[in-house]
């Protein structure tokens, strides 16, 4: 660790003594506005946002809908998946080829996601057809058919979509990792077991959207180029759409504990890393934008530590990441990576060594400057798109956040002290309470590990 | 509705017609171009949406022609790229663009390779100072090159040689499906030739290719063009042009043979298929046909293969596949494949796929596709083509600008797509898919799954 240092300042040095230019001083920053959302709700409960976007003549029309695996109990794991491919499966006065001729006659595809807290409908079409992408997406939402007559064929997707996953050894880290953080909520369940896929019957798909779909879950964003009188069309195309369930979130309640799990994947030549802890600090608390900024500085960013470390300085992996991800009322933080199989226990130690590092000495403020700097300039990026701006409104949304935060989170960012960093490090990014998933070759690992090997409680 | 008036509009073009018709909303890219006397390319686009710049240097060396003893040498320089310049030494250039709040990436590709930024505009002179010091003055130590091995190796074991279906289609069909080693040999090389490569292959390399010359500048975004011109010609006007070598015969022969391979993936637990056609030249009448031949065939739930082997035969989930599947349509320079592919279940056997898919393929030899075909391709080609004008600050823009003067020395003709596409009939696409889809110029790919599958267990 302390060699690692040395060299970094020999060889910054040693390049010193050459005659080097200065940067050129920069210009002066342009401001930015957070493009603006114009919000109203129908009668029965839909939200729709609207927002006026961009040079190009396209539009994006994303409906977001509060449902998901969140919503899964332990013997439902994937029923939003296989619902929503049914509800890909034509409506009761379209086929579902019909469907897709009427997506592609203005450019685009139906695009369904089902995710953990919400699950989504989308499209993107030239802007001249705004009118008829929302009149389509509103009868695919409102009218499924769900035929009987398919169910099988988008089962039998579904298994082989799930063992080509489980075949990936990112998904197998992904698995026990969730698994490990979140026992008792749908949050640890990422995937089903074949026999469970096997069972799910049409009631059981049938229930699951009667219980989940409806107007007062949905939130459908237009972005782009479009004639606002598309809000005319929004309103008669889902007036009749019953308001349906209420949303219904249980948060979960996730304790850190350090563990150790090891999958063994045999001749693996990386092992691929996931290392993390929940943290009770949610987008509504202060704490989270200096998390965000903590981690940023940690392992967010190509000139973070410990990419810096693992990757630029040592060579033992190609695309080491930490994030923070917020679900609803809760957060994780995590450092991903695939290293090379030799250099498991040293990355592993490397990374642990970052962390306590920033949770001994707080960064200097040229560094922190430079993520502040970072994360400014990734949020106007992240507001220049249509579909990146429908991504800021949804996280508002799950989050119970007013456009407030978005006018204010450079600013806040920006005023995230070096103190902050050590403190918010210390706090919540504990290596002593993180939980260590490795997905690897287990003979050739096993006994590197075991300084990670948790302690039995005492 | 809409759709008569599309159909409308596509009609008068093709007869070329004087009476006015409402005509859709297209976007033109304003562009202006030039080269310095020392031969580089630069082309410039204002596009004020939000205060970014995307700034893209292009040098016209890929894959394809990189040393034939030193696989995967094209790659390993675009990383050494990154490893410091005179004025910016390891680590700095990469403090420079995130400490200002932007991103950066580089990529290898058949023909060229590429490096952006996109940055906050009031840091451009910056990036154009740092893109034009690597250009100039690149400073390579033996242990940062150790260092890139050791990522780019990582790379590769986390891409392919760790993950199922690694390279399938994109790295393994052009070495089965062509017969030029430089169309044909494995672009991301043998671990043994990135670990033999040294300092001197890389001074060689960079001085040699590296050179203005050999490369394109492309701006996109909010910025004075004035001004941009003035530091263009201050930073890249003095570096020094090379002796370019004489490109090598990169064609391919007419194939008159239908070829079949198998592999076998030891990480794959169900079988896998793909197919291939030789293209067209890129830029002919018969490349534009082919291009909305995808369209018809592969893009899009409404396309006839996804109709055909997902919906109506339920062989698989996705047919995946396209044009270049390294980049798109347009932006090589070289023999190119048209890729179908797709994962399937065991008891589903690879003949049972072709003859399917032969079915949908036969028919465009047969009989010309109808109007309304021809008309969703093209408004489908448009919707994506306008969103890759507008993604991640305009990146796409500036990839087809840069593309199109590397190869063309014009980049103008990106606004004549469109056009080129509606002036594209039912017969030409007949007559293309007789010469270009005849199962003698193609090239089947078959993988078996070597993992135990989970199918059936419990």
């Amino acid at each position: 660790m302390k060699i690692s240092m040395l060299a970094i300042l020999i060889a910054a040095s040693s390049l010193i003594a050459q005659e080097r230019e200065a940067a050129p001083p920069l210009g002066t920053p342009k401001p930015f506005a957070v493009p603006a959302g114009d919000t109203f709700t129908l009668p029965n409960g839909m939200k729709v946002t609207l927002a006026q976007y961009g040079a190009v003549p396209i539009v994006s029309i994303r409906a977001d809908i509060a449902f998901g695996h969140a919503n899964e109990s332990a013997d439902q794991v994937w029923l939003s998946d296989l619902l929503i491919e049914l509800i890909k499966e034509g409506t009761t006065s379209l086929t579902a080829q019909q469907v897709a001729n009427e997506a592609a006659r203005m450019g685009g595809q139906l695009n369904f996601n089902a995710g953990t807290d919400s699950s989504s409908a989308g499209i993107e079409v030239l802007s001249e057809f705004t009118s008829d992408a929302v009149k389509l997406l509103g009868e695919v939402l409102q009218h499924p058919k769900l035929p009987p007559s398919e169910l099988e064929r988008v089962r039998s997707n579904l298994l082989r979509q799930l063992s080509v996953q489980l075949a990936t050894p990112q998904a197998q880290a992904n698995q026990v990792f969730a698994a490990t953080l979140y026992p008792d909520h749908p949050y640890g369940r990422l995937f089903p077991t074949e026999t469970q896929l096997k069972q799910y019957g049409m009631e059981d798909v049938r229930k699951f959207h009667a219980a989940n779909l409806g107007a007062q879950r949905t939130h459908l964003y237009v972005v782009g180029r479009f004639d606002p009188a598309v809000r005319k069309t929004i309103e008669t195309a889902f007036a009749d759409w019953s308001a349906g369930p209420p949303i219904a979130r249980s948060p979960a309640n996730s304790v850190a504990k350090p563990t150790l799990v090891v999958v063994d994947r045999p001749g693996a030549v990386q092992s691929t890393l996931r290392i993390g802890l929940p943290i009770a600090v949610t987008p509504a608390d202060t704490d989270y934008i200096p998390l965000e900024v903590t981690n940023t500085l940690l392992g967010g960013a190509f000139t973070s530590r410990i990419t810096n470390n693992i990757r630029e300085q040592k060579g033992y992996t190609y695309s080491p990441f930490s994030q923070v991800l917020a679900r609803f009322h809760t957060t994780r933080w995590q450092e991903s990576a695939d290293v090379t199989t030799k250099f498991t226990a040293d990355s592993i130690r490397e990374i642990f060594s970052e962390v306590n590092r920033l949770r001994k000495d707080p960064p200097d403020s040229k560094e922190l400057k430079g993520i502040q700097n970072l994360l400014g300039g990734i949020f106007v990026l992240r507001n220049s798109s249509n579909q990146g701006i429908i991504g800021q409104f949804s996280f508002l949304d799950l989050h119970g956040l007013s456009e407030d935060y978005l006018k204010t989170y450079v600013q806040k960012v920006n005023s995230v002290s070096r103190a902050d960093i050590q403190r918010i490090t210390e706090s919540y990014l504990n290596p002593g309470k993180m939980t260590l998933v490795v997905v690897g070759d287990k003979a050739k690992i096993e006994d590197s590990l075991k300084p990670y090997q948790p302690k039995p409680d005492r | 509705m809409s759709r008569l008036r599309s159909v409308a509009a596509l009609s008068v073009l093709l007869a070329s017609c004087a009476f006015a018709a409402p005509a859709a909303p297209t976007f033109t890219v304003p562009i202006t171009y030039y080269k310095l006397p020392n031969g580089l390319k630069v082309a410039l686009s204002r596009d004020t949406t939000a205060p970014l710049v995307v700034v893209a240097v292009y040098y016209h060396i890929g894959f394809r022609i990189e040393p034939k003893n030193r696989t995967g040498f094209a790659h390993l320089f675009e990383h050494l790229m990154f490893e410091g310049s005179k004025n910016l030494p390891k680590g700095e250039f990469d403090k420079l663009i995130e400490g200002n709040g932007g991103l950066s990436n580089g990529s290898t590709r058949f023909d060229f390779t590429n490096y952006f930024e996109v940055v906050p505009s009031h840091v451009l002179e910056d990036m154009l100072w740092g893109e034009a010091d690597r250009m100039k003055n690149l400073a390579l130590t033996e242990e940062n090159l150790k260092n890139q091995q050791g990522v780019v190796g990582n790379e590769v074991k986390v891409n392919v040689l760790n993950q199922p279906y690694g390279g399938f289609p994109w790295l393994d069909m052009p070495q089965y499906a062509n017969k030029n080693w430089y169309n044909a040999h494995n672009f991301y090389g043998d671990l043994a030739d990135i670990e033999a490569a040294t300092l001197k292959d890389a001074a060689d390399f960079s001085h040699t290719y590296y050179a203005p010359n050999n490369a394109a500048l492309a701006l996109v975004g909010d910025f004075d063009e004035d001004q941009a011109k003035k530091w263009i010609e201050k930073y890249f006007a003095g570096i020094p042009s090379s002796k370019l070598p004489p490109t090598p015969d990169l064609s391919e022969p007419r194939q008159t043979t239908e070829q079949h391979f198998s592999k076998t993936d030891k990480l794959a637990s169900k079988p896998a298929l793909a197919i291939a056609y030789h293209m067209p030249e890129r830029g002919t009448p018969e490349h534009y046909a082919m291009v909305l031949l995808d369209q018809i065939l592969l893009q899009g739930d409404d396309s006839l293969l996804t109709q055909e082997l997902v919906k109506k035969r339920g062989f698989t989930d996705s047919v995946d596949g396209g044009i270049n599947l390294l980049g798109n349509q347009f932006n090589y320079q070289g023999p190119m494949l048209w890729i179908a592919n797709l994962v399937h279940d065991s008891s589903v056997k690879p003949d049972q796929i072709v003859t399917s898919a032969d079915s949908i393929i036969d028919s465009m030899r047969d009989k010309p596709v109808t109007k309304d075909q021809l008309n969703r391709a093209l408004v489908k080609f448009r919707a994506h083509y306008y969103q890759d004008l507008t993604q991640f600050g305009g990146l796409g823009r500036a990839d087809l600008m840069a593309s199109y003067a590397l190869f063309d020395d014009n980049p103008a003709p990106i606004n004549d797509l469109e056009n080129n596409l509606r002036s594209v009939t039912p017969e030409l696409i007949q007559k293309t898919a007789q010469e270009y889809l005849r199962r003698t110029n193609r090239t089947i790919l078959v993988v078996e799954a070597g993992a135990p599958s989970k199918e059936g267990a419990k």
